[in-house]
């Protein structure tokens, strides 16, 4: 039983800081806009919220301070795609390389050095139900903060007039600016919105879950953020199940090794990936469910005209 | 020491290699010439772990040649293709030239045929040519005397170990680790976890993880960073740590297999610098020193400790070797026979786990 209960509750941790990546990248692309840089955002994120933490500051400040690294280096993406209208793969995928530059280049000081990891908030009475308690109930807080965001999200999008407002901005462009709304300034909120998202996954990285800093250490995780938005065809709670599919079966390969399952660990290692190809090909043979969650627009410039 | 970027130094590093023309380590005795040393770290300096030792290494040739040195150290080359270049632009200015990163291998065999005179020295290389030497550390002595620790403190009598890769360099510390266990406390098992990745911080505290639910309370891991250290002690396990001592991330820290190579560096700059320098495959242990045990664990008892020093001593006089048979394989057949030891060469090519190992190489 122990056993089960550290494979869910590994799962739910190791899905954190996916969930709070991608969740902020479906909104920039329910907006018509494509972000490629995920991964360069969550490493400036990491690192400013760890130097932080480095100088002293409080654990809350530090993870703000994650949100509003990782929201500036969204801006330079924004500028980029949306004033100049540059290509919007081209945009992103510098932001991805720049990030990776630029947080080697500041934690050059910090190289291995431990901090203090973020609390664990264990939810009063809830977390003494045995098996639940220790399952769901004993997390640092940003996991609880993820998941609060899901709903969050899925709630602004479609039980609110803005949330209405950008997935139309998603859709045609055209039409929202005909009727008056500020396409460009939105799409920049958006953009805002999923760097800071990313920036908070990033320090969840660098402050809670491996509380060190090394270069590059998201290792791919903005990569499969990206993923995991076209998993979900743009749906929050959809994306919080993908999270889950994927940490669950990180985890549950490691399980089988150390367990002497008589498999290449190669192989192993594979299966978080081919589980995900397996589900978007089982997704992608229900073009309906696609094509009404797909933003029309999406990654294409908008030039206001008339 | 010179600290360049990459960059600057290719525009740079051509016109002064054509200007000086081929100074050779041969000819460097003669003439009362500084001696030039190039090296190229896999990845940023840091803290601990695998560069931070070669950059040890950097600084003793430093303090031993002082002025008559120029140094010339390149961090984060990775990529084999930058390599090349990095080697043959390094090796038309300098005398000795270093790698040390097992993905440097191809790239300096390219090279080296083309610079007869400059001598070339690669670390975890497997070719050696007429000037490319190679180093490289008989690990699995530092997991022995580990295991010994570990073995003794282990409550449940699981062991875990987390590696990067299966491949002879990690699977063979890995044996070596569960065989010091059993040394003192036969029952022992070692499960392992291959991460199949040089560098993922998160997959390798998932793995550390993984292995405390299935309860392993003695974590070894092989791998480039503290998380598997931190990760451990955080969960109340014991770590092993690797390459550097990394006692400041955890408490629980029993000690740490350390690497010194600066008797090799030393040792290729001096030989270089007297004209006698000659390509030679070195695989040091416990008795030549470059292999380590950081300071143990003030928790491990007093007279775990003395049994620790006596293997450690034992196998740098060569009394004890961690691979004496009768050592069997995973499925109990008898690899080696009762009283025998293995070869190097089926050492540096071991991919089978002795009995005890859980997990999967195949």
């Amino acid at each position: 039983m122990s056993l089960f209960i550290a494979i869910v509750a590994g799962t739910i941790i190791a899905a954190t800081p996916l969930v709070f990546a991608a969740l902020g990248e479906l909104v920039v692309e329910k907006s018509g806009v494509l972000n490629l840089g995920i991964e360069g955002m969550m490493l400036i994120g990491a690192v400013f919220a760890f130097w932080a933490v480095f100088a002293g500051l409080p654990m809350p400040v530090a993870i703000l301070i994650g949100a509003l690294s990782g929201a500036a280096a969204s801006l330079i993406f924004g500028v980029l795609a949306l004033t100049f209208m540059t290509n919007q793969y081209a945009a992103g995928l510098a932001l991805a390389i720049f990030g990776g530059g630029v947080s080697a280049f500041i934690g050059r000081g910090f190289g291995s050095t431990p901090i203090p990891s973020l609390a664990r908030l264990d939810i009063p009475f809830l977390s003494d139900i045995p098996v639940l308690g220790p399952m769901f109930f004993r997390f640092d807080p940003l996991v609880y903060l993820g998941l609060f965001m899901v709903v969050a999200v899925g709630w602004f999008l479609y039980r609110t007039k803005a949330g209405l407002i950008l997935r139309t901005i998603g859709e045609s462009p055209q039409s929202a600016h005909a009727i008056g709304q500020p396409v460009i300034r939105i799409r920049y909120m958006a953009v805002l919105f999923g760097g800071a998202m990313a920036g908070i996954g990033g320090a969840y990285l660098s402050v809670a879950y491996t509380p060190l800093w090394v270069e590059n250490m998201t290792a791919g995780k903005g990569w499969i953020a990206l993923a995991l938005v076209v998993f979900s065809t743009w749906r929050p709670t959809r994306l919080l199940v993908g999270a889950w599919l994927f940490g669950g079966m990180t985890i549950l390969q490691l399980q089988g090794q150390a367990f002497g399952l008589r498999v290449p660990s190669e192989l192993l290692s594979a299966v978080p990936y081919l589980a995900t190809i397996v589900v978007l090909v089982i997704i992608s043979r229900n073009r309906q469910l696609l094509m009404l969650n797909f933003p029309a627009s999406l990654a294409k410039p908008f030039r206001p005209s008339g | 020491m010179i600290r360049t970027s990459r960059r600057k130094f290719l525009k740079y590093g051509g016109a002064a290699g054509a200007a000086l023309g081929l100074g050779g380590w041969a000819n460097l005795a003669r003439a009362d010439e500084i001696l030039r040393v190039g090296v190229v770290y896999v990845s940023p300096v840091s803290d601990i772990g695998w560069t931070k030792q070669h950059s040890l290494g950097v600084e003793a040739i430093r303090a031993e040649f002082g002025d008559r040195v120029e140094l010339t150290v390149l961090d984060n080359v990775y990529n084999p293709q930058d390599a090349e270049r990095v080697f043959r632009e390094l090796a038309s200015t300098n005398h000795l030239v270093f790698g040390t990163s097992f993905s440097h291998g191809t790239p300096l065999q390219r090279v080296a045929p083309r610079f007869p005179d400059v001598a070339f020295e690669h670390c975890s290389g497997i070719v050696h040519l007429d000037n490319l030497g190679t180093f490289e550390a008989k690990y699995y002595e530092g997991t022995y005397v580990a295991g010994v620790a570990a073995g003794h403190m282990s409550e449940s009598g699981r062991i875990g170990f987390v590696g990067g890769f299966p491949i002879p360099d990690i699977v063979g510390p890995a044996n070596a680790l569960l065989l010091g266990a059993q040394s003192v406390n036969p029952d022992v098992t070692c499960s392992t976890i291959f991460l199949n990745s040089w560098y993922d911080p998160g997959r390798e505290r998932e793995a550390v993880n993984t292995l405390v639910s299935q309860g392993c309370d003695v974590i070894c891991s092989m791998t480039d960073t503290a998380t598997g250290v931190q990760t451990s002690g955080e969960l109340g396990a014991w770590s092993i740590g690797y390459a550097s001592d990394m006692s400041q991330f955890s408490d629980r820290h029993l000690t740490a297999f350390t690497l010194d190579w600066s008797s090799y560096y030393v040792d290729a700059a001096r030989t270089v610098a007297d004209g006698n320098w000659v390509a030679e495959e070195h695989w040091g242990g416990l008795s030549d020193g470059v292999v380590k045990m950081s300071p143990y664990n003030e928790a491990i008892p007093a007279e775990v400790q003395a049994e620790m020093d006596s293997v450690k001593a034992a196998i740098a006089a060569g009394e004890l070797h961690p691979y004496r048979g009768e050592l069997k394989n995973q499925d109990g057949e008898v690899v080696v026979a009762e009283g025998e030891v293995l070869s190097d060469g089926d050492i540096r090519s071991m991919v089978w786990f002795v009995e005890g190992m859980i997990g999967s190489l195949s």
